[in-house]
């Protein structure tokens, strides 16, 4: 099976959204393989999920002094700070049979995906086997996604090094998840809201890793997207063809920019722009 | 050990439906809710809204993933469950009944027709997981 590829980049936070779901639209709509797509972030941002209530998740003075910008998506999960990163998005139909109909198998399956791509850099990742919602997970630093692995996330020596987030519709799902390459405890506790950590930061330092402080040459995002790439060829059995948004994409996207840059939707999640899905 | 009542209707989309009259009360299944594990929040719908069916009626997010919820007949939102509201954890807890999610008035029963009975649903699920 062909999948198509979109090489790393680093957009907006606001254009990073709308070309997702732009992406997820039309491959539902037009029921077109998957499309793998690697981005970055620039400026920086802090995402919160689909279900959170920015004011009480976010430092909004603080993002705004800092030059962050902050966005919603569409996706479950967390809050999180995009800095210095790879995210991945998948964006796949229910035409295809790489991937199960239910949230955790999808999961593992991009999981072990990313983990085949981060043992070309001889990392050992492995799934996370609790769950964020179970008895016994942290609650300090529940407002961060990096705080606390969920079920088939990846953990390096215990500490989690990808947080991921998904939505599912009718026709399909869209996943996408960040791989840090650096982390900066202390200003993601600074953006992101944690009343009922002592130490936040400290609890995060604990908590989290990145792909550049674990082993002893750093790559680069673009080196980083190539190598996870081939994760997904060698445990999938797939090919990847680069090509570039449709038209139709493209304008959509374009239009759905207005929806991930406006307050409607990132303070009180509507939707002025079209319905998602 | 999946519950598949026998006295309620399914649909492909993991949604059940309790007749009585025009009146249909739509839940997620007892499948849905260990697939999504520990549900976090939901999205109702309006009261008097109209919903289509094969139409996402609301949405509802796990521990990781936001999932629309599908409609499987068309017609008027008249209850949504407020219970919902100060203990989401039923939904996981107790699906089929206290669970429950909204209300809807139909306007065509002949959609439940295409819905499937407790052991064509389980038939289904069975046929799911083993792909």
């Amino acid at each position: 099976m062909i999948w198509r590829l979109i090489h790393y980049r680093p957009y907006s936070a606001f254009e990073n959204m709308a070309i997702d779901e732009a992406i997820f639209r039309e491959t539902i709509r037009r029921q077109k393989p998957p499309t793998l797509r690697f981005f970055g972030w620039r400026p920086s941002a802090v995402s919160i999920g689909y279900f959170q209530d920015l004011t009480k998740e976010i430092n909004v003075d603080r993002c705004r002094l800092s030059g962050v910008d902050i966005v919603r998506r569409m996706t479950g999960g967390k809050a999180v700070y995009h800095r210095d990163e790879v995210t991945y998005s998948l964006a796949a139909g229910k035409s295809g049979k790489l991937f199960p109909d239910h949230i955790v198998g999808t999961y593992e399956k991009i999981s072990l995906c990313l983990a085949r791509g981060l043992s070309l850099l001889g990392i050992k990742a492995q799934l996370a086997k609790t769950n964020a919602g179970a008895p016994g997970g942290k609650p300090e630093m529940a407002s961060a996604c990096f705080s606390m692995p969920s079920g088939n996330e990846l953990i390096v020596a215990g500490r989690k090094i990808c947080g991921s987030a998904q939505t599912r519709t009718q026709g399909g799902f869209l996943q996408h998840g960040s791989l840090l390459l650096t982390f900066d405890p202390v200003e993601t506790a600074a953006l992101i809201l944690s009343p009922r950590a002592p130490e936040p930061s400290e609890e995060l330092r604990r908590s989290v890793t990145a792909v550049n402080d674990i082993i002893p040459a750093p790559v680069s995002a673009e080196d980083l997207s190539m190598i996870l790439q081939k994760g997904f060829i060698a445990e999938l059995g797939i090919s990847l063809s680069e090509e570039p948004l449709t038209p139709d994409e493209k304008a959509l996207s374009r239009q759905l920019v207005k929806k991930y840059e406006s307050d409607a939707w990132n303070r009180e999640r509507k939707r002025t722009t079209g319905k998602s899905g | 050990m999946k519950v598949f009542p026998e006295d309620l209707l399914y649909s492909h989309e993991h949604i059940w439906v309790r007749v009585d009259g025009d009146m249909a009360t739509l839940g997620i299944t007892d499948y849905a809710q260990e697939s999504l594990g520990e549900v976090l929040s939901i999205e109702f719908p309006e009261i008097d809204a109209y919903v289509e069916r094969d139409e996402a009626f609301g949405s509802i997010e796990s521990t990781k993933a936001v999932v629309d919820l599908i409609a499987c007949v068309s017609g008027t939102i008249v209850s949504v469950n407020e219970d919902i509201n100060d203990d989401i954890g039923i939904i996981n807890s107790d699906p089929h009944d206290t669970g429950w999610l909204v209300v809807i008035e139909m306007d065509d029963m002949q959609q439940l027709d295409d819905l499937l009975d407790a052991a064509g649903y389980h038939d289904f699920i069975m046929q799911q997981e083993s792909e």
